[in-house]
């Protein structure tokens, strides 16, 4: 277990190296110049070319990265056009926010993990349990109507049952306030109504996919062998549903789960659009409409920390999971 | 100054101002408020930068006053300052040498703000300027402001660091672009620049080697807003100003939502513009163009005291300009912000041809393809009508869609092949779809060349650009014709590359009248400018006025005094209140 852990996290730092050298490398790629970001209005190309060297931009690449590697791990001096210190982790200064990113980060990072956990959870829950009792209940109107159900909600797209939602309860009804985001440990009230409507929007749409799948690998497992020697040695139904077809079926739900979750935590820019409410996604898109370099490469880094981290788990969970899987 | 990127959501007045068409002042309603007549003078008497500003009518204390725009403001920093937004909010915590005292119906008066007047101009050769500045005006920590922390305010904008704001008194105080290198602010803190003085705690002085006559409006800028050396936090300045106007910053998250709580130690007596009625003003920054307007149509809760500071978008233009229950809750109003087919005059050298130009425009057509009056309003003349001293003229009367006949007999039965370079931004791509299709009815024979948008800008400052035609825009930061027609139009500015003056017109004789309208005293120059306006069009026609654009703003049913300011064109909230 341990070494399977030690090698999965050195190639997780590995796949992070990698990206982080190809986000850095696309940060000049690019053809945005920060500096005439920071100054887009009224400054001479001398005064600009002045700034660049100023912040280092005219160093080779390879000191400008690792001063940037050093940054996220020790945290380094920016200089006064950029704050002065930055502490680790230091993710560089946007031009356009006029912050450290690390600040930005702190701040819609919670916005995007309070839309994503809540979301998933419903998703996952009344996605399998769909899918699940739409199997055990095969041809009877209870699997009909799930499969009505994951029908629309796969059909449908988000931005269009985020609106319908917003209009119905919040202009129509006034049930419920204008989306925003509460910190959870200041108001957990405003906190969960702020983002119901974001949660059940992304519970609906995933969870209809959760449950065509749930429902596809329960069939299939239930004509397994095992499934019928259970049943013929006299285990209750719930006994051999719950633990053994269950725990046989879940296990490429969990890997797209992983995937899902991973993915999404990395920025659900359609729902922070739809909602109006600014989390990772929306930032990254800004940050790309605006041309805010560190602003890209910082959530193109923590994205895909969390897809590997989210891999990492799958094959934890895995070994939970199916015990014929051993970690090595 | 800025060119706005895009064409799309202010406005103006045109021709109807000339012909005296008159409608309600409320500023509000669906029609587009054609009443706007610019009068603006220097006030001369002390009397008028004096306070308290005159009562809103039916405005009373209280209340929190909420503001939904999509995108954050860019800088919060008064010396960093200089997008609209930043413009707009800026007086809420932050006083200036002078201000505009701005009656939304095109009255200004530039008068003093932190300064007993709007200047003295010492020698009357606007080489050497002095403002007093008033007793009683305070820090949000009650401490005073003296003329120290002023120039203290002025001496930072020298901060490359602390780049992105108006760099005029710079460039005036070093006479030269690069006022940076100039005086070093860094080395040189507890210094000030050479030129700008302080004789004592009253008295701020500029002496600048060339005359500058503009300085008063430039000084209405937020360049001169004060601040205290000790409270100068550098580019972190940006996230919590230090307040010196009626608000101060409360919470700042910043991108998310800005809080602004009132400044008690505001001075309503030493103010001749502001007031302090809400509570609190809330920014709400996220929400779509349409989710803004949707939240403040649908009129709840704390969004009945909220106004979308985006313009209403396409997709509800219809919606509420249909809806009977909204006309007391929109703001449909002009804006100082022109548009124009810049013609490219080292290129299209013929004067017949730039005409013929002139005549082919159907403006009417391309403002219904643009969206109507919501959207634009037509224009014929260089300064927009937001500027001192306008005068409506159409030197090529060609009705509302063209005259496609004189526009022939000047181009003689030539084709003239010209090439338009257009921005790939949606607007543009309309606008220059339906100008090729105006110029060539005419006989032209036009290329549409797509330029990335956001390199466009930066293209056609360059001198030898490949192009013919472009379109241009231009929202001066004062609305003197001294801060339009010398900045576009004096030949004499021409560099290779950051040109403003991007018709590339050079006239020995107009660059004369330039000078000898510049040297005149601020007061005088307007009449001037606008005679110099109508030459510019009739003798050379260097470029085809399009339009301007027009604000278009929906606010709750409890958001008052909201206004569209005859400066910059954008929400002014100097009047806001809460109704009851």
């Amino acid at each position: 277990m341990a070494r399977f852990l030690v090698k999965r996290l050195l190639s997780a730092t590995l796949t992070l190296f990698a990206v982080s050298v190809l986000s850095f490398l696309m940060f000049f790629a690019l053809p945005r110049d920060p500096v005439s970001g920071m100054c887009p209005k009224n400054c001479n190309p001398e005064r600009l070319e002045r700034v660049r060297q100023e912040l280092g931009l005219r160093d080779p690449l390879v000191t400008q990265y690792a001063g940037y590697m050093k940054g996220i791990v020790t945290g380094r001096d920016l200089g006064s056009a950029q704050g002065g210190r930055c502490d680790a982790p230091c993710l560089g200064w946007s031009y356009v926010s006029n912050e450290a990113v690390s600040d930005t980060i702190a701040r819609v990072l919670p916005v995007t993990l309070s839309i994503v956990i809540p979301a998933a959870i419903l998703w996952l829950l009344l996605g399998v349990g769909l899918g699940m009792v739409s199997a055990l209940r095969r041809g009877t109107w209870l699997d009909r109507l799930a499969i009505g159900f994951s029908l629309t909600g796969a059909s449908l797209q988000l931005y269009f049952v985020g609106a319908v939602l917003l209009l119905v309860f919040v202009y129509h009804l006034r049930l419920l306030p204008v989306p925003s985001y509460t910190s959870l440990f200041d108001d957990p009230v405003k906190w969960a109504s702020g983002l119901v409507l974001a949660w059940v929007s992304l519970a609906f749409l995933f969870s209809a996919i959760y449950a065509r799948l749930s429902r596809a690998q329960m069939l299939e497992t239930l004509s397994e062998d095992f499934v019928r020697t259970a049943r013929a040695k006299g285990l209750t139904k719930p006994r051999v549903y719950g633990r053994h077809a269950l725990r046989a079926a879940i296990t490429p739900v969990v890997t797209i789960a992983g995937l899902d979750v991973g993915g999404a935590l990395g920025g659900t820019v359609i729902t922070e659009t739809t909602f109006g409410i600014q989390g990772l996604g929306r930032t990254a898109v800004d940050a790309v409409r605006a041309g805010d370099l560190p602003t890209i490469m910082a959530t193109v880094l923590i994205a895909a920390v969390f897809v590997v981290l989210a891999n990492v788990l799958v094959d934890l969970l895995y070994a939970a999971i199916d015990p014929r899987v051993r970690l090595r | 100054m800025r060119p706005r990127a895009a064409a799309a959501a202010g406005g103006a007045i045109a021709l109807v101002v000339a012909l005296g068409a008159c409608s309600e002042n409320t500023g509000e309603g669906t029609t587009v408020d054609t009443g706007r007549q610019q009068t603006g003078v220097i006030a001369t008497d002390p009397k008028d930068s004096q306070g308290p500003a005159a009562e809103v009518s039916g405005a009373r204390r209280g209340g929190t006053f909420t503001v939904i725009r999509e995108t954050p403001i860019s800088h919060l920093d008064p010396q960093r300052t200089y997008s609209f937004a930043g413009l707009m909010i800026n007086p809420l915590f932050a006083r200036y040498l002078t201000t505009w005292k701005d009656d939304g119906k095109g009255g200004l008066v530039l008068v003093g703000d932190l300064a007993e007047t709007p200047g003295t101009n010492v020698n009357n050769d606007c080489k050497v300027w002095e403002f007093t500045i008033k007793s009683g005006v305070k820090f949000e920590d009650g401490s005073p402001i003296t003329s120290k922390e002023i120039a203290y305010g002025i001496a930072r904008s020298f901060d490359p660091d602390l780049a992105g704001g108006p760099t005029y008194l710079q460039e005036w105080l070093a006479d030269s672009a690069q006022f940076d290198t100039w005086w070093d602010f860094k080395k040189n803190k507890g210094a000030l620049p050479p030129g700008l003085t302080t004789p004592n705690e009253k008295t701020l002085r500029f002496e600048f080697a060339k005359p500058r006559c503009d300085l008063p409006f430039a000084a209405s800028l937020p360049t001169t807003a004060p601040l205290r050396a000790d409270k100068d936090t550098g580019v972190n300045l940006d996230q919590r100003p230090f307040s010196s106007g009626p608000y101060k910053i409360a919470a700042n998250q910043v991108g998310v939502q800005l809080t602004l709580d009132r400044n008690p130690n505001w001075d309503p007596a030493t103010d001749p513009v502001r007031h302090q009625y809400p509570d609190q003003f809330v920014w709400n920054f996220g929400p779509t163009a349409d989710a803004a307007n949707n939240r403040v149509i649908a009129d709840n809760g704390a969004d009945q005291s909220a106004l979308a500071f985006n313009s209403v978008p396409a997709s509800l233009v219809a919606r509420v300009a249909q809806d009977a229950a909204l006309k007391s809750r929109t703001i449909l109003s002009p804006t100082p912000s022109a548009n124009q087919l810049v013609i490219n005059n080292q290129r299209v050298t013929d004067l017949k041809v730039r005409q013929a130009l002139n005549y082919a425009i159907d403006r009417e057509g391309l403002i219904k393809a643009l969206g109507g009056q919501t959207v634009a309003q037509p224009l014929t003349t260089l300064m927009p009508p937001a500027t001192i001293g306008f005068r409506a003229y159409d030197a090529y009367p060609a009705g509302a869609n063209g005259d496609v006949d004189k526009a022939k007999e000047l181009l003689g039965g030539q084709t003239p092949e010209l090439v338009l370079g257009a921005s790939d931004d949606t607007t543009e791509q309309q606008m220059a779809t339906q100008l090729k299709g105006n110029l060539e009815r005419a006989g032209f024979r036009i290329t549409i060349r797509n330029i990335p948008d956001d390199a466009k800008l930066d293209e056609i400052k360059k001198k030898d650009n490949p192009w013919d035609l472009y379109i241009g825009n231009w929202a001066a930061d004062w609305p003197s014709g001294a801060s339009i027609l010398p900045v576009l139009y004096d030949g004499r500015t021409i560099k290779p590359e950051g040109n403003s003056n991007q018709s590339y017109f050079d006239d020995p004789t107009i660059n004369a009248e330039i000078d000898r309208i510049l040297a005149l005293e601020p007061a005088k120059q307007g009449p001037e400018w606008a005679k110099l306006d109508e030459r510019i069009m009739k003798e050379h026609a260097p470029v085809v006025p399009l339009f301007v654009d027009v604000a278009y703003h929906v606010h709750g049913s409890k958001a008052g005094g909201i206004f569209i300011s005859s400066v910059f064109g954008y929400p002014s909230f100097v009047n806001a209140h809460v109704k009851g």
